[in-house]
């Protein structure tokens, strides 16, 4: 089976500050994988001890993703190698173009099963990689998953949603985006990190790859705090315990809060 | 000159503070409270190849550098310094020696398993009378046909009764002196061989130190470690590499001081604003993170010097002496920032503080660093 990782070179979060204005400072931030692709590499690596597979990492973006350190931080999380697209007209790519190029580096590998991302990138949270990619490849596309197990045409996906677990078969190739919480990634070791400088890393030219055009342009053109209500401060007398309850429940329905 | 770390040393060092924060750091209080050894640290740490991380892969370590392993053990410090001094006794001390010293048949025998984390090791040199002065130890070991006997004790022995593996260093000709000192590996469990009661100490509360007993205890002749008369050189080329280990122990414990520091004084309010506000808060904590920056620089120095081969005792010697210094310094800042609940065992100051005082006091305290030191210029 091969399972291709697609993951994101950003900034550590822990590093990020917020303006006043709501937005985020990722300037000081030192670089990292994107906080939850580590979910998607352990899930990928538990189906791959159980299916026998080669785990291939993916990733796009501006100048940087190609570093030495990032490809060493994804392969010494289990991946067997790694595929880059790296040019500088990618960092201020828009998600639909991102996964279009993705969707190339894909196809250039060939015979893939089955492709595993994270839930979302840590910076830019938009939520939409993994359906467009699917869309771009022509697979379905299977967000908040939580275990995957099988072999590849005859994949069993669990999927959470609300109140429950969903099971599905999936027959064909498909995207699976990670929910943040599938699975606790495991400790790189000492010697996979070390080893990882021998793994493969093979860099695609951009040019090369015939991405087609992106026609939809998306814009962020506002963002806003949630409004914060003024506490009501209201005073309730314990004394009186059973009283107190019921002023307390006149309040809450008062309030709408029950 | 470039002071960045190199990739794999920072993966190694997120790596290692991965786990550590999420393991080691949420046991370090009950470790300290309870006086217990984290025993479920030795094999979680030896999974993660970090228990023999500076030894080659043939002899089952990781094959990493100096640097690395300081970086490690740094981290490893900063959530638990319990848990890096047994891991520290174990690679530095027990280990370096089989590595360094052994024959092909004791590396063999040993190696593997200390490298790999399978056997844990200790390093049993200090006795009763013999501490700063090394070579004045008594303990005897007399050559009677194809065997050596022990005879003496030792104390304060890190990782001892859990070690498997113990370097003794014995008398095989009290009469001369330190030129008559030899090393043995001696396994547990040996007829003779016995270990006593642990101390209960200020602080890395949770590591075992109890003192050992040999009593006619017989080992094999080939448990002689290097050549008769060759321990006391064994012992102090072993704790020239030890100290640099103590240093990033030191830098740890310090940093994690810096760190609750840190945060104290952006809560903390007083008379309407964080004490981060006042110039005299601003000013200590730029005095610590100036203290832990510098201790931290030349432990990487050391390291660097005995990865490049270069001589690294007098530079072990400096960054021990520094970085222990400071780390006391520093932790009794913190505890200054954090006014009476630094007094508490609510906040991790105080364990920081106790934990801090032994890294300079043992494997040479701050005047045999000195002697060192002094040595190398005056010469």
């Amino acid at each position: 089976m091969r399972i291709v990782v697609a993951y994101k070179w950003t900034s550590d979060p822990e590093e990020a500050t917020a303006r006043a204005d709501g937005t985020v400072d990722w300037s000081r931030a030192k670089p990292g994988l994107s906080t939850y692709d580590p979910v998607a590499m352990e899930l990928a690596r538990q189906l791959a001890g159980e299916a026998g597979a080669e785990l291939i990492g993916v990733t796009v973006g501006g100048k940087g993703v190609g570093a030495p350190i990032a490809s060493k931080a994804a392969l010494g999380r289990g991946l067997d190698r790694v595929v880059i697209v790296e040019d500088e007209s990618l960092r201020e790519a828009g998600r639909a173009e991102l996964a279009a190029v993705l969707a190339e580096a894909i196809r250039h590998i060939g015979d893939v099963d089955l492709v595993i991302t994270g839930d979302s990138s840590v910076d830019v949270a938009a939520k939409m990689v993994p359906t467009v990619l699917a869309g771009e490849l022509g697979w379905p596309a299977v967000a908040e998953v939580t275990a995957v197990s099988g072999q590849a045409g005859a994949l069993r996906v669990e999927r959470a949603i609300p109140g429950g677990v969903q099971v599905l078969e999936v027959s064909g190739p498909a995207v699976l985006a990670a929910s943040a919480d599938a699975a606790a990634p495991r400790v790189p070791g000492m010697k996979e990190l070390l080893a990882a400088a021998k793994k493969p890393v093979e860099l695609l030219e951009l040019a090369a790859l015939k991405v087609p055009q992106q026609n939809a342009v998306m814009t962020v053109v506002g963002r806003a705090r949630p409004e914060r209500k003024a506490r009501k401060g209201q005073l309730i007398d314990t004394a009186d315990p059973a009283a107190a309850a019921a002023e307390l429940v006149a309040a809450l329905r008062a309030a709408g809060a029950l | 000159m470039d002071f960045e770390l190199t990739d794999e040393q920072q993966l190694i060092r997120d790596a290692v503070r991965e786990f550590a924060q999420s393991e080691v750091a949420p046991i370090a209080a009950e470790v300290d409270r309870d006086h217990r050894f984290p025993a479920e640290m030795v094999p979680r740490m030896a999974e993660l190849n970090i228990m023999g991380l500076p030894y080659p892969e043939k002899f089952g370590g990781a094959g990493a550098d100096q640097v690395s392993y300081m970086v490690a053990a740094e981290e490893i410090a900063r959530a638990c310094a319990t848990t890096s001094v047994i891991l520290l006794a174990h690679a530095s001390l027990a280990t370096y020696p089989v590595y360094k010293f052994g024959t092909d048949a004791q590396q063999e025998r040993y190696l593997h398993d200390m490298a790999s984390g399978r056997r844990l090791g200790a390093f049993a040199l200090t006795e009763p009378g013999a501490g700063t002065d090394a070579g004045a130890g008594t303990t005897t070991a007399t050559l009677k046909g194809d065997e050596y006997v022990l005879n003496g004790s030792k104390i304060f022995i890190t990782n001892a009764p859990f070690a498997e593996i113990y370097i003794v260093f014995a008398k095989t000709d009290p009469a001369q002196g330190t030129r008559g000192m030899s090393a043995f590996i001696v396994e547990k469990d040996t007829p003779g061989f016995s270990v006593g009661e642990a101390e209960h100490k200020l602080g890395i509360r949770g590591s075992s130190t109890p003192p050992l007993y040999f009593a006619d205890c017989h080992i094999p002749r080939d448990a002689l470690l290097g050549g008769e008369g060759d321990g006391f050189k064994i012992a102090m080329q072993t704790l020239d590499g030890g100290r640099i280990g103590v240093a990033a122990q030191a830098v740890g414990i310090a940093q994690a001081a810096l760190d609750a520091a840190v945060a104290y004084a952006k809560e903390r309010v007083q008379f309407g604003k964080p004490i981060a506000a006042l110039q005299a808060v601003q000013w200590m904590i730029a005095d610590m993170a100036t203290q832990v920056d510098m201790a931290r620089l030349l432990t990487y120095r050391a390291a660097w010097c005995e990865d490049t081969g270069r001589p690294y005792g007098t530079e072990g010697a400096m960054a021990k002496l520094f970085a222990s210094e400071a780390a006391t310094r520093v932790c009794d800042r913190a505890i200054q920032i954090h006014g009476g609940y630094g007094f508490t065992e609510s906040y991790p100051v105080e364990r920081n503080y106790r934990d801090a005082k032994i890294t300079e006091l043992y494997e040479g305290t701050s005047e045999v660093q000195r002697m060192v030191i002094a040595r190398s210029y005056l010469r």
